[in-house]
């Protein structure tokens, strides 16, 4: 059990230092998909050590899983693809804007233009 | 100045480390009594055999009007910016997907493979996703997921083949996410009217409660997800592909 929060763990670190050392905002982006995805499975994780039987109520089910985290990370993937979705839309749109991905530029330019 | 900027990053990680450290080695014991309770009562309670469908279409419905409601908002802020941008476009047909077969082999998104697999794949992924839908009751699966994998085949389909399909129409695609959401609003309010309030289950019978308000529901988000997520990818991968 230890071993596998230790990996999400390092999951979760490499997508924060993703978004904190990465130039190119397509990477952070990435960044933020990996902390959700470590988080998402951190939850998972923790649920199923109560149960070892899928959630649904059927003849021979007696020592099942907790459903409550699967149904909270049923939310969180979805605002997970949410949030890439338009922050990706936002990158086309910088990209558009100045002609480049990397932040540096991108504030350079930005800069220029006022 | 490079080494200071580098130094600041480590520092940054580390104390972000150290301060999560403890909520990933924490060895509480997880509860089991919500875990309990819905074993014995979410049959009883919501009518559906997956708990997690009970969960989230029947103790915390409300939760998901919200969590659609986020995904209408996301899907509105993408569009209005990528659609902002088509209009500058001057080779708009460069990124047009049903072109004409001499212009295919130049464009980036049309690949060999993709000529073979994506639009036999399709259909079978659209069945899929109806039967993850459909069946999101009584087996794993429900309506973001099945929505998702709908999304997928929609996908395939577009970027498949030159058939003249209706489902690979944004503005189509715009129309069903719109009237599910309505459908939603009003499945949402059609328990006032039976005495359970607000996303109350309808339907009622003697002992169980039956899981037809659950499928329904399910129909209803499964195609909510599945079209707005579509229309999304359809304009990240360029243009509005109306024939």
């Amino acid at each position: 059990m230890i071993i596998e929060r230790i990996l999400i763990f390092l999951l979760f670190l490499i997508g924060f230092s993703a978004i904190v050392a990465m130039r190119n905002i397509i990477k952070k982006i990435f960044g933020l998909n990996l902390m959700n995805a470590a988080v998402v499975l951190l939850f998972i994780l923790e649920g199923s050590r109560i149960g070892s039987q899928a959630p649904i109520l059927d003849d021979g089910i007696i020592h099942m899983v907790d459903p409550i985290p699967q149904a909270l990370m049923l939310t969180a993937i979805v605002i997970g693809v949410c949030v890439s979705a338009l922050s990706l839309a936002l990158a086309v749109r910088l990209y558009q804007a100045t002609g480049s991905l990397d932040i540096d530029v991108i504030t350079k330019r930005l800069a220029d233009e006022h | 100045m490079k080494a200071l900027t580098h130094s600041k990053i480590i520092l940054t990680i580390l104390i972000l480390g150290l301060a999560i450290l403890p909520v990933i080695l924490s060895d509480a014991p997880w509860p089991v009594q919500a875990r309990d309770y819905l074993f014995g009562n979410a049959k009883a309670d919501t009518g559906a055999d997956n708990t997690v469908s009970a969960i989230y279409l029947g103790y915390r419905a409300m939760d998901t009007l919200g969590e659609t409601l986020v995904l209408l908002v996301s899907i509105t802020g993408t569009m209005s910016i990528l659609i902002n941008l088509g209009r500058h476009k001057m080779d708009e047909e460069a990124v047009k997907f049903s072109l004409e077969p001499e212009k295919l082999p130049r464009h980036s998104l049309r690949t060999n493979l993709i000529e073979v697999v994506a639009s036999k794949l399709g259909p079978i992924v659209l069945l899929f996703g109806f039967y993850v839908m459909l069946y999101g009751h009584i087996s794993p699966g429900g309506g973001f997921q099945g929505g998702v994998i709908l999304a997928s085949g929609i996908v395939f389909l577009a970027l498949g083949t030159e058939l003249k399909t209706k489902l690979t129409n944004t503005i189509v695609l715009s129309r069903i996410e719109s009237l599910s959401f309505l459908f939603l609003m009003l499945a949402s309010i059609s328990g006032v009217f039976f005495e359970s309030g607000f996303f109350g289950n309808p339907v009622k019978t003697v002992q169980n409660l039956s899981p037809n308000f659950i499928i329904l529901l399910n129909i209803i988000i499964g195609l909510k997800v599945g079209t707005s997520i579509a229309v999304m990818c359809i304009a990240m991968m360029g243009g509005s592909h109306d024939h």
